[in-house]
């Protein structure tokens, strides 16, 4: 415990908190010296709040010491290009490390805690869901200023965002150990960045549940304005947020981009990365621009509320459809940022575990591209029934549509690939097949949703509640479990229990898929998304019922796993060596890795997927060659 | 090539695109008085940027190959290079977003701002970006005393464009009615879109400012020379992409469209 209070974890949240209560004191000082009203209803005014949690976060990053060397640097100080890390076993991941695989598990930690958070949120809305009429969370009700349909909205709408960011932190946590060690570098190309994008997400997500407590929101989590104009103090706090976890997101996917530029093995051009490497620069390549648009829309929004200018009131000559474009322009592309890692990973696991050659790997590599290119011309679609202009809907619905071309390039060449394999099933295996078939059902749902005739009808209901889970599970979660149990012997040196993990998929799938055919069905009969209540009369309430004990059970599967992570750090069958037979270079050295990576460093001499092939190896570690090795 | 001249064809380049410069504003400002061409003033906008982006940011380093090993000074310079390069792309979302939201809000007309003070400003900017250009150069052949000099001058250019957008450009931007057009639909976003764009530039140059400071000490502390000097060109870098913007946010500002008040 002692060494818990002196980690830079601890000591950022007590700076986090002196932060806050530094910033909003000055405001509130300021408007006392002005004459204006000192406190509201959350003792602190919304000024002195949107100050202070800005302050708060720079005090978590100079607290943590995140920042050390940074200012040594302006001081003029040479620093070591590397420290080693002085803290072992769990203290190593509630400190300050520069070793990309310890920022990799710190990313992933985190995103486990929050997915384990806004699950917990969406079981409680659900449970409300139901059955019709309120049952706990009613009008009377009164929790942090809120009563029962203003928490529900308040919950539904932190289950988007907190999902959305564990989700970021989850395609960092992957790419942050996975990239570096597929490319054969010591490190990232900036390791003090990638300490700062990874820390800078623990305040950011301290400021997006603060609007929990700070009277909520109920906007979902798209913010729109008007409503996000007047919306309590929460509305702030997530805005905050959200703007700090993008900076999180940009700063390191600039940090992958340099380092697929810069840091290869010799040997390793273009077209003899991995499939993951691919992935990863076009998701970075969207997250580092269009993140910022996001941030922008909700600054202008933070503005508006705090100057009173009317960037989207209508009523001062502002234009809220304006938000919207800016809005999605990030929010659109981002899903591509979330599945585009995710189908990397499925690219990558697949051949090792049917022992055949992938199955087209250019048209692979550049789908990823073209998906994050056509990524960028789409995102008006979410916009079909606001009111922009007419003559915008024709062009945005067949761009939309064109989405389905690289992504059908992607099915084609993994059904090929697992097309008269030898196929095996251990546990990632299954969660990348489970995945494909989630993501093609999301894929599948998509176009309905493009199509302007039927989108009229579908859009704001269950429907594109199914169709976005659908492909968040498909092109996310799956992936990122497969990835965690394939994964998990290389960071541990043990495995997880294959039991457990298919009891996990087993009960996690069939109940995924009720989930979501229930979301649809119901919302093709007529369920509105993001309401706390129903018509009885639309006879739903069964399906209701249904879908929240998918819901409990997709939670047990997923208690499963977080009991199966756990022991196996400790208890887990050693597996020190090449698990899974695969060629990728980090399975060629003993596990796990040790700090600086590859004692030799090594060549690439031939393709990366090519097995069942004899003679096709593709690295070779440099100085001492290997001997017969196919 | 540009970087393999001698120090004084460097110095001299420096010259002749600030006179290239300074001619593109002049005619702008002269082209939007006396006919309004928007898409011409967008276009001298792109060259003046190209300009800079060239000769200025020296955008082709990106594509100096180093003969060195990984570990060396200059290798991790181009790293470091390709790094700056994409975080300023990715800064210029921010811009680009910004543009958006003043064309789609104000479309053809403009806040009634003093022209005058609006010429001298960017005049201002573009000279603080000569001096930081002749600095860096400076640097670049090991002259410490100069590349302080310079740097100091920039400093002040740069904190007297801030001090004439945010003490003296806001406070009459005030006088005109932009603040009070907050509220006020028959003005419409006016003063919203003036403050918000004026206003996050002004934070890139007051960032750019301490970043100056930061590396002026540190060349007085004698922490670089003419091989390694990455911290220099990097102040230098981002202190004319500050320019850069502004070169956009200028006419977007003060030429562009007619003005409402």
């Amino acid at each position: 415990m002692k060494g818990f209070f002196s980690s830079a974890l601890a000591r950022g949240l007590f700076w986090q908190v002196i932060g806050t209560l530094v910033g909003a004191g000055l405001v509130t000082g300021i408007r006392a010296l002005m004459g204006l009203s000192a406190t509201d209803t959350f003792f602190f005014t919304e000024p002195a709040w949107v100050l202070g949690g800005f302050t708060g976060t720079l005090f978590f990053l100079v607290g943590s010491g995140v920042t050390a060397d940074w200012i040594k640097w302006m001081r003029g100080i040479d620093t070591p290009d590397h420290h080693e890390d002085h803290h072992t076993g769990a203290a190593k991941y509630i400190n300050v490390s520069l070793d990309h695989k310890v920022i990799g598990i710190q990313y992933t930690l985190v995103a486990l805690v929050l997915i384990a958070v806004g699950g917990l949120f969406a079981l409680i809305f659900r449970t409300e869901l139901a059955a019709s009429e309120l049952q706990f969370l009613t009008t009377d009700m009164k929790l942090f200023g809120q009563n029962g349909p203003q928490l529900y909205n308040t919950l539904m709408s932190l289950h988007g965002m907190i999902m959305i960011v564990s989700i970021l932190l989850g395609i960092a946590g992957i790419m942050n150990y996975v990239v570096p060690l597929l490319l054969g570098a010591a490190d990232m190309a900036f390791p003090r960045l990638n300490a700062f994008s990874y820390w800078i997400a623990v305040p950011a997500a301290v400021l997006l549940l603060s609007s929990l407590v700070l009277g909520g929101f109920d906007t979902g989590w798209t913010g729109y304005p008007p409503l996000s104009a007047r919306a309590p103090v929460g509305m702030q706090m997530f805005f905050l947020g959200v703007f700090v976890a993008g900076w999180s997101s940009i700063l390191g996917s600039l940090n992958i981009l340099v380092t697929v530029v810069r840091m290869r093995a010799r040997g390793m051009n273009a077209m003899r990365m991995p499939i993951l490497v691919w992935a990863s620069i076009a998701t970075s390549l969207i997250a580092l621009t269009a993140t910022q648009f996001i941030g922008l829309s909700f600054q202008l929004v933070m503005f508006q509320r705090l100057f009173g200018m009317g960037f989207f009131d209508p009523a001062k000559g502002g234009n809220p459809v304006l938000f919207q474009h800016l809005f999605w322009f990030y929010s659109h592309p981002a899903v591509y940022v979330f599945i585009l890692p995710g189908l990397g990973v499925i690219s990558e696991l697949l051949p090792v575990f049917v022992r055949k050659p992938l199955f087209g790997y250019r048209w692979i590599a550049m789908s990823s591209l073209g998906i994050a290119l056509v990524g960028f011309l789409v995102w008006a679609h979410h916009m079909f029934t606001s009111g922009m202009n007419e003559y915008l809907r024709v062009p945005f619905m067949y761009s939309t549509l064109l989405v389905a071309v690289p992504t059908g390039v992607k099915f084609f060449s993994w059904v090929a690939t697992i097309w008269k394999g030898r196929i095996s099933t251990p546990t990632p295996m299954l969660f990348v097949l489970g995945g494909i078939i989630v993501f093609l059902l999301g894929g599948l749902t998509g176009p309905p949703n493009a199509t302007i005739s039927t989108d009229l009808h579908l859009h704001d209901t269950y429907f594109i509640v199914g169709h976005f889970h659908d492909t968040i599970f498909g092109g996310f979660v799956f992936p990122f479990f497969a990835a965690i149990y394939y994964w998990f012997p290389k960071a541990t040196g043990r495995r997880m229990n294959e039991t457990l993990g298919k009891l996990h998929f087993w009960l996690m799938t069939p109940s995924f898929f009720v989930l979501t055919f229930g979301m649809m069905y119901i919302g093709l009969i007529g369920m509105r998304r993001r309401i706390a209540d129903y018509d009885p009369a639309l006879g739903i309430d069964g399906a209701h019922l249904v879908l929240t004990i998918a819901a409990f059970l997709i939670a047990t599967s997923v208690l499963i796993f977080f009991y199966n992570f756990i022991n196996s750090i400790r208890n887990g069958e050693k597996a020190e060596g090449n698990v899974w037979n695969s060629r990728s270079p980090e399975w060629q050295v003993p596990s796990p890795m040790p700090a600086h990576n590859y004692e030799r460093p090594f060549e690439v001499v031939g393709e990366p997927y090519d097995y069942g092939l004899n003679d096709s190896g593709f690295v070779k570690f440099i100085e001492e060659p290997a001997k017969g090795k196919h | 090539m540009a970087h393999t001249q001698d120090k004084s064809s460097a110095l001299g380049q420096g010259v002749v695109i600030f006179v290239y410069l300074t001619i593109l504003t002049i005619t702008e400002y002269f082209v939007a008085v006396s006919f309004n061409a928007a898409s011409l003033l967008v276009v001298m906008a792109v060259i003046k940027a190209a300009l800079v982006m060239y000769y200025y940011m020296h955008i082709y380093k990106l594509n100096e190959e180093s003969r060195d090993g990984e570990h060396s000074y200059a290798y991790k310079t181009g790293t470091n290079r390709l790094g700056l390069w994409l975080f300023l792309l990715s800064d210029g979302f921010v811009f680009a977003g910004l543009l958006v939201m003043r064309a789609n809000l104000l479309g053809l007309t403009r806040p009634h701002l003093n022209q005058m003070l609006g010429l001298a400003v960017t005049a201002v900017l573009l000279i603080s970006s000569f001096f930081m250009n002749r600095g860096e150069t400076a640097m670049k052949y090991g002259d410490r005393k100069e590349f302080m000099k310079n740097t100091l001058i920039t400093f002040v250019l740069g904190l007297g464009f801030l001090i004439g957008v945010v003490f003296v450009e806001w406070r009459l931007a005030a006088d005109e009615g932009l603040v009070a057009s907050f509220g006020n639909p028959s003005v419409g976003p006016l003063g919203g879109v003036f403050y918000m764009m004026t206003g996050m530039h002004a934070f890139h140059v007051f960032t750019g400012l301490i970043f100056l400071g930061v590396v002026w000490n540190n060349a007085r502390k004698g922490v670089y020379s003419a091989e390694k000097h990455w911290g220099v060109e990097a102040a230098a870098v981002y202190w004319h992409f500050v320019d850069l913007v502004w070169i956009f946010f200028y006419p977007a500002l003060y030429l562009i469209g007619t003005a409402v008040q």
